[in-house]
């Protein structure tokens, strides 16, 4: 039904995708798997014409598919439900399937509509009222809406992004007996994902991504979890990188039984425990979305656990941002951008912008700005940052040495825990390797650091210890030596769970 | 554009010269296009332009009324500069000056034997006290039942007007006046005046003052970069400690103390009585003051004083050429728009 040839998208010197073929059959489920950025969204970007390729054509139901025009893509019978839906909630589900729907004509007959809608509910099991409203629905079945409006315009071809991701258990079982009853129908689906168990579930056929090209196909029945794994994780690793070797010292940071739900009320960190000594790095593996974020933000002081306890260096850790500061914890957060720097202040302002209301920058009540200045020029002297000066608006920096302005400030305080998220994110690899000898110069000090990344190479080669998070919960501790990946990669696809011993969790030597 | 991206494009604007440079050139085109307005009425608009000169600084009078016009402008726009730093878009000037006014009234008719000098102070405390309430009322709501402070402090403000009518309907009217206002408040609570034989009260010094506090509130002190970081990034706000809660609702009693004392002065300077619908308008001014000010309570200082002046001469434009006074509304809105374009341009350039 559907065949992409030879699709090319670089962003920068970024090869998103190098040369992909894929091929879907009518009437099957195709899933697509990979780890963060193999290139399976950009890809389906490239599908739904949201993304134009650099080279590659496609063709579907026989005719040629102009790529780079949603437009197009839609008319031709191919629909995208995204992970983060496009609904408008405050509206009905009738009102939702209407809005922008050619077909529904250019009077407003919601009557015959909502017809529609509840004649497709029936049909495919979706259990939707016409008239409730979507803001009010869980999100399954905000989700189905968003199946329905791609059903009702026609589709014959439904591309997934993750669709289970925001669902409970019961949810994803219902999706699958519905994505099911569409591929009885006749219908293709692109079922895109990192969770092995759903894959095997439901595809007729897995395509797995790495490195923006194709890492194997297989079809379900002659796969198995351990050859898919290793398929999404498999590559030549790097060794460890060289440290001073040391004993790990104290508990420096210990994490007891944390729960955390997210904004929309989902709970995203479900038990986690562990700790982290001096001298030590503890990092956390697994893909997006598996409760890393939330975990970064209780610890960093910016959200508050629903349940569970942190200690740092003995002593519980209180609610707020500023007993982490109290207590010497550093935080590189995730977001470089738009959460650990303001963009449009000055370095010297950036400097001060978690320590305003202490010393050295407020002297009785009043801020020092020459202090501010003083530290922001120590700061790009040690850390190398290219900046005209002390006054530039850090919007004005590269992203590498924002990052280093963030480090400078961070490290600065002499932290006895750093949090580290995402450090490289995004960073040319000699930022990379600046940021991670910082951090490992801050280990063989002394310090401990927890390292959140989804970058598994970069998390074996950093981490004295590797913990993998999935669903919420860490369902492997590892060390990076002597490491099978299959297992690392069947534990961040949720496809195997060993029960850490509290050694492995705290750290203990074994 | 709504409030907020306005508030956004003028918080980029940078540094203090290129306001000022479209603060020039806004009000340049503003006075321009009211000029044409004046031409298709067949009046001389040099002649309208050249009187209003005269009524607003012609003598020292005229000069006297323009800075007591300022006065409450001055106050109002550097609070509501304050809370569109921090991306609070507070409106609520109106409401606030009426209740400080209302405030200032009824303990200034409560102690009619203070000494002077104490007495006037106090009642600008209480005006202080009861502008602050109000602003600190309209951030509870705000953060306690989450409605938007831009719909909190606008229908405050018609609570607040409309108290005051009540209360000069009753307790504080006065009997027999045929006109909902209060009795004349005792000599002692009036403000002395600045310059003898002028109506130029002390109010104004006060305002000046304050407005230099804010500056250097906003500047120099660790809530005043509260309020920069949390208008600037809400997610750096977080990640930095900076409580929006506490940060809100000390600045809109910061914002809320500053209108109530304006509403006192009012009162105590210019009127010496309270009189129903005597803050209308002043809300809407503060606004465009702060943001003609480019949000820094510096720049809230000649803006205000050129509003003040355009309402001091609009009186000598009408009785010479009879062009309404009307049009120095006209004048103060063209203003607003043309400096913010100005900046909003400027800023754009300023990117590339």
């Amino acid at each position: 039904m559907l065949s992409m040839r030879g699709i090319v998208k670089s962003y920068g010197a970024v090869r998103a995708n190098r040369e992909i073929d894929l091929d879907v059959s009518a009437g099957a489920i195709l899933g697509l798997l990979g780890e963060n950025g193999s290139g399976k969204t950009t890809l389906m970007n490239v599908l739904y014409g949201l993304v134009r390729p650099d080279a590659g054509r496609a063709t579907f139901k026989g005719r040629p598919l102009s790529l780079g025009s949603p437009r197009a893509a839609i008319e031709a019978g191919i629909g995208m439900i995204h992970q983060h839906f496009m609904l408008v909630p405050s509206m009905t589900v009738t009102e939702n399937v209407m809005l922008g729907w050619a077909a529904a004509g250019s009077w407003l007959r919601a009557a015959a509509v909502a017809a529609r809608v509840r004649e497709a509910s029936r049909v495919y099991g979706l259990e939707l009222d016409p008239d409730a409203v979507v803001g009010d629905l869980p999100l399954g079945l905000q989700q189905r809406v968003e199946i329905l409006k791609a059903v009702l315009r026609g589709a014959d071809l439904l591309i997934l992004d993750e669709p289970t991701s925001n669902l409970s258990p019961p949810e994803v079982g219902a999706l699958l007996a519905v994505l099911r009853r569409l591929r009885d129908e006749g219908r293709s689906v692109i079922f895109i994902s990192h969770k092995l168990g759903e894959v095997l579930d439901i595809c007729d056929e897995v395509v797995v991504l790495r490195d923006g090209a194709v890492a194997g196909r297989r079809t379900v029945a002659g796969a198995s979890r351990d050859d898919l794994a290793r398929l999404m994780v498999g590559r030549d690793l790097t060794p460890p990188l060289a440290r001073v070797a040391r004993e790990p010292g104290d508990e420096v940071l210990v994490v007891a039984d944390l729960h955390a739900r997210d904004a929309a009320g989902v709970e995203r960190l479900r038990g986690v425990s562990f700790s982290v000594r001096a001298g030590e790095i503890f990092a956390i593996a697994g893909v997006d979305g598996n409760g890393q974020a939330e975990l970064a933000e209780v610890l960093g002081g910016m959200a508050v656990p629903t349940r569970g306890r942190v200690f740092v260096a003995g002593a519980e850790l209180p609610a707020g941002v500023a007993a982490r500061l109290d207590a010497g914890v550093a935080h590189v957060p995730a977001d470089r951008a738009s959460v650990g720097l303001v963009r449009d202040m000055t370095l010297a302002d950036n400097v001060m912008l978690r320590d305003a209301d202490r010393a050295p920058f407020c002297r009785r009540g009043w801020l020092d700005f020459a202090a501010a200045r003083e530290a922001a020029q120590r700061g790009i002297e040690a850390f190398a940052i290219r900046a005209e000066g002390v006054e530039t608006p850090v919007r004005a920096l590269s992203g590498g040495n924002q990052q280093k302005v963030i480090l400078a400030r961070e490290l600065g305080r002499r932290p006895r825990l750093l949090l580290a998220v995402q450090p490289t994110r995004g960073l040319d690899p000699g930022a990379t390797r600046f940021v991670i000898d910082r951090v490992l110069a801050l280990r063989d000090a002394g310090a401990a650091v927890l390292y959140i990344s989804t970058e598994l190479e970069e998390i074996l080669a950093v981490a004295d210890r590797v913990g993998v998070m999935y669903a919420g919960r860490l369902v492997g501790v590892v060390r990076p030596g002597g490491t099978d990946l299959t297992r690392v990669g069947l534990m961040m696809a949720g496809a195997l769970e060993e029960t850490p011993d509290a050694a492995a969790l705290y750290g203990v030597k074994a | 554009m709504t409030a907020g991206a306005l508030a956004r494009s003028v918080v980029s604007g940078g540094a203090v010269a290129r306001p000022l440079a479209s603060a020039v050139v806004g009000i340049a085109v503003a006075l321009g296009t009211a000029a044409l307005l004046v031409l298709f009425s067949g009046r001389n608009p040099l002649v309208a332009y050249l009187a209003l000169l005269g009524g607003a600084v012609g003598t020292p009078d005229r000069i006297a009324v323009a800075l007591n016009k300022a006065t409450p402008y001055l106050l109002t726009g550097a609070g509501v500069a304050l809370c569109f730093r921090a991306r609070i878009v507070n409106i609520g000037a109106e409401g606030q000056i009426a209740l400080g006014g209302l405030a200032a009234t009824w303990l200034a008719l409560r102690l009619p034997h203070a000494p002077a000098l104490v007495l006037p102070l106090l009642c600008a405390l209480a005006g202080a006290a009861a502008g602050a309430a109000w602003g600190g009322l309209a951030a509870l709501v705000r953060l306690k039942r989450r409605v938007h402070e831009v719909l909190v402090t606008l229908l405050l403000n018609f609570v607040g007007v409309l108290i005051v009518g009540e209360v000069l309907q009753g307790e504080l009217g006065e009997p027999g006046a045929g006109f909902p206002q209060s009795p004349l408040l005792p000599s002692a609570a009036w403000l002395p005046k600045l310059v003898p034989g002028t109506d130029l009260h002390v109010g104004v010094l006060v305002a000046v003052a304050a407005v230099l506090v804010c500056q250097v509130v906003l500047w120099r002190t660790p809530f005043g970069f509260r309020l920069r970081v949390l208008g600037a990034s809400e997610g750096a706000a977080r990640y930095a400690g900076i409580s929006f809660a506490h940060t809100t609702l000390l600045v809109m009693m910061l914002a809320g103390g500053l209108a109530g004392v304006a509403g006192a002065i009012e009162v105590l300077g210019v009127h010496y009585r309270l009189i129903e619908g005597f803050s209308h308008g002043f809300g809407f001014a503060a606004v465009s003051i702060a943001l003609i000010g480019a949000l820094s309570p510096l720049g809230v200082l000649p803006a205000a004083l050129f509003f003040g002046f355009l309402e001091s001469g609009a009186l000598a434009m009408q009785r010479a050429v009879g062009v309404p006074t009307p049009l120095v509304s006209v004048i103060q809105g063209l203003t607003m728009i043309f400096v913010l374009a100005a900046m909003a341009l400027s800023a754009a350039r300023g990117r590339v």
